[in-house]
């Protein structure tokens, strides 16, 4: 069993990795979600902070959170995602790109259908579904009648049948006036 | 018949619930589990919820446990002396 790591032995450790982490040093991540992963130094952006890429995430890292391993690779600074993809399958170690979820292919939860007693299920269908064929037909006809305003007082019956089909933004003047 | 339980024992916990009318009632409740432990060294982890598992099924996966290989079975040191030994041995 190791022990565990005091101060001390932490700031040894990090003196000794400013020694080892160069570009190119392949490392394995030993804290946080890319835990056990392998990665390669691109870049030192600090005395203590190396930019890492590889089976992890492209990221910012504490050095304290690097493993150097006996392994190196020829990659240049700032190197590419692809070009340390290349490096590593040179060595043998695959990385699996994932990429972001589509929004569709999750199965969403449906609600529970609740049951109607048998009236208003007859009911709902018989109204929607032979207005939206009316509506389609009746709106492109009414609607050049509809901007001149004084037609529609003569004749009452065709402002009721225009007032139901279209949407209620354009019919809100016909009712109003009635009165 | 089920049998009724006694709750005013020590396997229940006292909740002070304040009522309508201002004013406080005691409830007795079932006392909540231990706390999950390391499996290697068996300090207490942390961002461990202590519920009973019906709460713990209201909860998302990401609050049950941390995000991290052997999050939830090993604390954080511990994991990463596993993972400094796996890169030693190689
Ligand atoms: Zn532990």
């Amino acid at each position: 069993m190791m022990q565990k790591e005091s101060e001390t032995q932490k700031d040894e450790k990090g003196d000794v990795l400013k020694m080892v982490l160069e570009i190119g040093r392949v490392c394995i991540k030993t804290a946080g979600r890319d835990a056990g992963k392998h990665c390669v130094v691109i870049d030192m952006l600090d005395n203590n902070v190396a930019l890492i890429d590889g089976a992890t995430r492209r990221r910012k890292c504490n050095i304290l959170h690097l493993e150097p391993t006996a392994r190196k690779v020829d990659i240049s600074k700032d190197a590419d995602h692809e070009a340390v993809k290349k490096a590593f399958s040179q060595i043998g170690i695959d990385i699996k790109d994932t990429a972001p979820k589509k929004a569709g292919s999750r199965p969403s939860k449906q609600p529970r259908k609740k049951e109607y007693p048998a009236e208003k299920k007859k009911k709902k269908p018989k109204e929607a579904q032979p207005l939206k064929d009316a509506e389609k037909s009746k709106v492109i006809d009414v609607v050049p009648e509809k901007e001149v305003e004084v037609q529609p007082e003569k004749n009452p019956e065709q402002k009721k049948k225009a007032g139901k089909t279209l949407p209620g933004g354009t019919t809100v003047k016909a009712p109003s006036k009635k009165p | 018949m089920a049998a009724t339980i006694f709750k005013q024992s020590r396997s229940f916990r006292v909740v002070k619930v304040k009522a309508p009318g201002n004013r406080i009632v005691v409830h007795w409740r079932k006392r909540n589990p231990k706390g999950a432990h390391c499996g290697k060294c068996g300090t207490l982890l942390n961002g461990m919820p202590r519920l009973r598992p019906v709460e713990l099924n209201k909860l998302s996966k990401s609050q049950k446990r941390p995000e991290r290989p052997y999050g939830g079975m090993l604390c954080s040191s511990c994991t990463r002396q596993v993972f400094i030994e796996k890169a030693r041995a190689k």
